[in-house]
């Protein structure tokens, strides 16, 4: 009797050990035996395979390389950087994922899917659509740049902060969340890559996951302001010669009671920060015929970009959510594309430029 | 050696007590999944609903604190049923009980593995959480009982770290639209259903009953608990509603957690981690409450209510609850929560222990009064 | 073991019955080089016995106070000869003997016959000096010295009242230690008092020398690494607890009091913090709590992050934390024990070390350890920096049985985290607060304003409230005296 409790316990523990198994971590993540990937860029492999690759090592100051491969599946992609490189790569730290535009032409659910079913992953990574070939613009680059994948996540970080309206940066929730509700579109951002240059390039348009168009120049501005609803830092109006800055903005989406008309009222609020035209802008009166030109002008790229939106069935500005109302029941998403097709649009702006009193002749 | 003694009663707790247990034993485990059940925004409506009935329900239960019966204990179910009766009535009570413990366990530990130690054992995790648990009760209920201050310090909180998701540029109205249900299904029913369980917990005061203080107005801290459980689901509900979007929500696993892992401080990432780590608090508090009542249980079916605990007894039980995890998660349990067969036991048998234990104690007291007139 | 107590009882009550007498009093003095016997005779010519241990008594004060009056005087009787000191006439030989060692002069008359002692204690010692174990800027500079009687002194002019209540122990079979129990009578709650009486008069053991030690008898758990008594030597901390409501036990030969029943957050608190202003001193009381919690979770967060859950760092923080770490021969875990038990090593060698080479002391800390170990490779900067915090940090708890203890939690923790990450912290912490919530001092929750939750009390304790909001004495100590100021009826 007087042994029984040790013994009690010694069966309870060697019970426990037995059920559980010995080693309770299969996984190492000790920082200095892994190397944490930050950026992944995919691009069509041939033969419907994917290319995969990143720049190795990460992280650490050590000569640095494009490593890059071919594979049917993005995951196992992972895996083969691992045999081929002598730390283990893991995807933690991955913070940007860069789809070639023509895969993105084709479908990126897969990819998505991937990245989001993964719990190491955050979902704070930024996607972004590549025009031109990445790989090339790193290996011309990473000699005299050896951390860009760092300054290339901080400029995406950046720009998401404080959304100044320059760039539309999107990261994985919002994609996913824009993609899955009935009323929207995804957008993306895209980058065009030259030998040595990396620039932002413009929207890329989805319809599901399919992408479809992008905005660029003009457009891709008129695109900001209407998304980004109460800032824009610059709009540049190459053909009046003007750029308008510092801009507040109100966008007012109004749909009307029967769902069939949509008006849309901007409301800008800027002062011009450069111009190079010939109208004499201190008058007043002909800087209010400026102003209407401008607004005309605007006005008319606006309901160009609407129309292209409609033919294309995205609706990237969830126009679609207008419809909806506390006690309404709401449209399915054939029902609202359909509408959204044939929806007509009215676009109003009403742009207000500060005097510019301190310019004197 | 000091004696072993685990239900002791050296002091009174009021009626605060109750309130954070009630709302504690609510809360647990189905605020991590309680959205992607839901799904639909007027679901919002439901919560409010259901919470009124689980309300009603505990002014039902809040008579049997204010009868003569609650203080006594054993006796009074003694005297209200008589032994045999209350015996099996315990026996039967253990199973619902038991089945709480294992899912709840299985379901959190599957959390933590999904979304922190994706390669690890899930048995070592279990083992880890139950040895904490089994360390917390073995201090005696007493002790447990006062641990759920501690619980609630360290997991009351998070639900604020949620509030940023109410402001833009999460927030749009347009994702609560529409808050009248506009069609209505089976589905519906079954979300209805999982809210009313998910309110289910307070029936398990009643293993604590003798531990309150006489004559306090239990039923006003009942009804504070049950409050803030109804805020704390609205909380979370909306603002997952406001982060995904119903559509996107419906697709979700652990919405709550997923929303966690959204927010970022300057110093740390992946927030979800440290607020997943420390719902643990707030679990293994109702995990050794549990235990303890389920050791309770066992002494009344074996009839050992008036013999000293022992730590041997103590042990066995905890070796019981532990080993019917690892059988369930060995041989039984099937990944991931929705459809999951255990859980909707774990709903069924939570959901009918609620609605029928008060009025099982109503109804005995009744009768009890009207057989000594 | 049970007949050898009875036997040295049987020897004790033997002696208990003799009688006093010079044949008695030599054959017990026998040995002993300090203990001195003389005669002398009177003006009146009778003969009288002084016996003293010379090196307890006031020799200087022996002449003038008791042999001079005694020889000139023609008194009838020594009591009445005597007037300054209370004279009691012997009647057992153990009497005898205890006011002989506590520093009496045994005195014989022939005429009366009978035995009287005076006492004469020396009061050799220290000076009341400034406190360097808890020192404080502001406030009283006295603190607690060796003597009990100047102790008890320096409490009472502090609480000039007749309900604060003195009583004397003698425990220790050997040491033979006063031990005197104070507390304010009508206030303190009258458990504890039976509480302190009861366990004072069952502790049975042969020597004291610290009052930690009797602490540790009269403790509830003494497996805990938590101290359940607070250690005090500061007059007015002492006087706050008593009309807070706690009792105080001062020991003889030890300038430390022991302050029951204490919770842990009073482990956190500082004199100061009455001192300062209000927000002031709520701030500073809050730095202490996080520091607290810096200093034994930060080295484990540390490893956890490092061993485990890298995806939490911000990519910022990665770079350097890589780049320092790329190098190391030893993973975190093992990385960060070792500084950590050569800091452990430094710290323990400052205490013993003479000071004059303390000074060699901080330069091989600082810079053989600090620097060089980083260049050499065994440790990373980053850890280096995060030792140091966590070092400092538990030195703001003003405890130092906490701050030692302090060391030996994030030890374990440390394992916690290498084994299960950001999970095991958090068991860790479970662990620790359950055992907490069990702890008792004087069978008084420990962790009390908390758990058992006391609402009102929480005014004075992660914050330091104002002083005119605190009108009631902490609830959890269920004082007799709610209020602490008097009604103007």
């Amino acid at each position: 009797m007087k042994h029984l409790k040790p013994v009690l316990l010694i069966v309870i523990l060697s019970s426990n050990i037995f059920f559980t198994g010995c080693s309770p971590f299969v996984d190492n993540n000790e920082i200095e035996e892994i190397a944490p990937v930050t950026f992944w860029s995919i691009n069509p492999g041939a033969g419907g395979k994917l290319e995969i690759s990143t720049l190795g090592p990460p992280l650490v100051k050590e000569h640095k390389r494009l490593l890059s491969l071919k594979v049917d599946l993005l995951k196992q992609g992972g895996k083969d950087f691992n045999l081929k490189y002598y730390r283990e790569l893991k995807s933690g730290q991955l913070r940007m994922v860069l789809i070639n535009e023509e895969l993105a032409k084709k479908g990126i659910m897969p990819i998505i899917n991937t990245l989001l079913t993964d719990p190491d992953i955050s979902q704070r990574l930024y996607l972004v659509i590549v025009k031109g070939n990445f790989d090339e613009y790193i290996k011309n680059q990473v000699k005299s740049q050896p951390n860009l994948d760092y300054f290339l996540y901080r400029m995406l970080r950046h720009y998401e902060k404080k959304k100044q309206g320059e760039m539309s940066i999107i990261n994985l929730h919002q994609f996913k969340k824009l993609l899955y509700s009935p009323f929207s579109d995804p957008i993306l951002p895209v980058f065009k890559a030259q030998q040595t240059n990396f620039i932002y390039h413009g929207t890329a348009i989805f319809k599901d996951d399919y992408l479809k168009g992008i905005a660029h120049g003009v457009d891709d501005q008129i695109f900001q302001l209407v998304n980004n609803d109460y800032y824009l830092k610059f709009l540049p109006i190459p053909k009046y010669s003007v750029v308008l800055g510092n801009i507040r903005s109100k966008v007012h989406k109004k749909m009307n009671e029967n769902d069939s008309k949509l008006s849309i009222r901007i409301d800008v609020n800027g002062r011009i920060e450069e111009y190079r035209g010939a109208k004499d802008i201190q008058n007043s009166i002909e800087l209010e015929k400026f102003n209407k030109e401008i607004e005309t002008y605007l006005e008319k790229q606006t309901l160009d970009l609407f129309k292209n939106l409609q033919q294309l069935q995205a609706d990237p500005f969830k126009i679609g959510t207008l419809t909806l109302g506390p006690i309404s029941k709401p449209m399915s998403e054939k029902e609202w594309l359909k509408h959204w097709k044939t929806l007509k649009v009215n676009v109003d702006y009403n742009i207000k430029i500060h005097p510019l009193t301190s310019v004197h002749e | 050696m000091a004696p072993f003694s685990l239900f002791n009663k050296t002091s009174d707790i009021n009626g605060f007590y109750a309130m954070l247990i009630v709302n504690r034993l609510q809360i647990l485990y189905f605020i991590l999944i309680l959205p992607m059940y839901l799904v639909h925004p007027y679901m919002i409506l439901g919560i409010v609903i259901i919470g009124i009935f689980s309300q009603i329900n505990l002014i039902l239960f809040s008579k049997w604190f204010t009868s003569n019966f609650s203080g006594q204990g054993y006796s009074a179910f003694v005297q209200l049923f008589g032994e045999r009766k209350f015996r099996f009535f315990v026996l039967f009570g253990l199973i619902p009980m038991l089945l709480k413990i294992i899912v709840l366990t299985l379901n959190y530990v599957e959390a933590i593995h999904q979304f922190i130690f994706p390669s690890m054992n899930m048995l070592w995790l279990v083992l880890a959480i139950l040895l904490i648990s089994f360390y917390v009760s073995s201090k005696g209920m007493e002790n447990t009982i006062h641990f759920v201050v501690i619980a609630f310090l360290f997991s009351f909180w998070v639900i604020l770290c949620f509030i940023p998701f109410f402001f833009p540029p999460f927030a749009s109205l347009s994702d609560l639209y529409p808050l009248i249900p506009t069609s209505w299904s089976m589905n519906s029913w079954k979300s209805l259903l999982f809210l009313w369980s998910s309110f289910s917990g307070p029936e398990y005061l009643i293993c604590i009953s003798p531990w309150f203080k006489r004559g306090q107005t239990i039923f006003k801290y009942l009804t504070y608990g049950n409050l803030v459980s109804v805020v704390e689901f609205l909380i979370s509900f909306i603002s997952s509603l406001l982060f995904f979007g119903s559509n996107y929500l419906s697709k979700t696993n652990y919405p709550i957690v997923t929303m966690a892992r959204y927010l970022q401080s300057p110093i740390i990432e992946r927030i979800d981690m440290i607020l997943l780590s420390l719902h643990m608090f707030h679990f293994v508090f109702i995990i050794s409450f549990l235990i303890l009542s389920f050791y309770g249980g066992i002494r009344i079916v074996f009839k050992r209510v008036h013999k000293q605990t022992t730590r041997i007894g103590f042990l066995a039980c905890c070796a019981v609850i532990f080993t019917s995890i690892a059988v369930v998660n060995q041989w039984f349990w099937e990944p991931g929560i929705k459809d999951n067969l255990w859980l909707s036991l774990e709903i069924w048998s939570s959901s009918v222990t609620f609605l029928l234990v008060p009025a099982l104690l109503l109804a005995a007291i009744k009768l009890k009064g009207r057989s000594l007139e | 073991m049970f007949w050898k107590q009875s036997d040295r009882d049987k020897s004790e009550s033997h002696r208990d019955k003799r009688a006093v007498n010079l044949q008695n009093l030599k054959e017990m003095l026998s040995n002993m080089e300090d203990a001195e016997i003389i005669e002398r005779e009177t003006n009146n010519s009778e003969k009288i016995i002084f016996i003293y241990i010379r090196t307890l008594i006031n020799q200087e004060r022996l002449n003038e106070a008791i042999v001079v009056p005694l020889i000139q005087s023609s008194y009838a009787s020594v009591c009445d000869c005597i007037t300054n000191s209370k004279v009691s006439i012997l009647s057992t030989l153990k009497e005898a003997e205890t006011q002989l060692l506590f520093g009496s002069v045994l005195v014989f008359n022939q005429k009366q016959n009978v035995w009287c002692s005076v006492p004469l204690k020396n009061t050799t010692g220290r000076s009341i000096e400034t406190s360097e174990t808890e020192t404080i800027l502001y406030g009283a500079k006295d603190s607690f010295s060796e003597q009990i009687e100047t102790n008890i002194t320096l409490i009472r002019r502090r609480l000039p009242k007749t309900e604060l209540k003195v009583e004397k122990f003698t425990i220790g079979t050997y040491s033979e230690t006063t031990v005197m129990l104070m507390y304010i009578d009508g206030l303190t709650n009258p458990e504890f008092v039976k509480i302190a009486r009861n366990e004072l008069t069952n502790i049975n053991f042969d020597l004291f020398f610290d009052s930690s030690q009797i602490a540790a008898f009269m403790e509830d758990h003494h497996h805990s690494i938590f101290p359940q008594f607070l250690q005090t030597d500061r007059p007015d901390v002492c006087a706050y607890s008593l009309v807070m409501g706690k009792i105080t036990m001062l020991i003889d030969n030890t300038p430390f009091a022991l302050v029951a029943p204490i919770t842990f957050f009073h482990l956190l608190q500082s004199p100061e913090d009455y001192i300062n202003r209000w927000p002031v001193a709520s701030f500073l009381r809050g730095l202490r709590y996080i520091s607290f919690i810096i200093s034994i979770t930060l080295i484990p967060f540390y490893v956890a992050l490092t061993t485990h859950h890298y995806e939490m760092i911000p990519l910022q923080i990665l770079y350097v934390l890589v780049e320092s770490r790329s190098k190391l021969p030893f993973t975190p875990f093992w990385e960060a024990f070792l500084m950590l038990i050569i800091l452990e090593i430094i710290k323990e060698a400052s205490l013993r070390m003479p000071t004059k080479s303390s000074q060699t002391l901080g330069v091989i800390g600082g810079i053989v350890i600090g620097q060089a170990a980083v260049e050499a490779g065994f440790a990373s900067k980053v850890l280096i920096v995060l030792v140091g915090i966590s070092t400092i940090a538990a030195f703001l708890c003003p405890n130092y049985l906490l701050t030692k203890a302090n060391t030996l939690i994030q030890f374990i923790f440390l394992i916690f985290s290498s084994f299960m990450g950001i999970i095991g912290i958090a068991l860790g912490m479970i662990g620790i607060l359950a055992h907490l919530n069990g702890l008792t001092s004087l069978k008084q929750p420990y962790f009390a304003p908390v758990s058992p939750f006391y609402g009102r009390d929480w005014l004075d304790l992660f914050i330091r409230g104002p002083l005119i909001w605190m009108k009631r004495r902490p609830e959890h100590l269920r004082t007799l005296q709610k209020w602490r100021y008097r009604s103007r009826r």
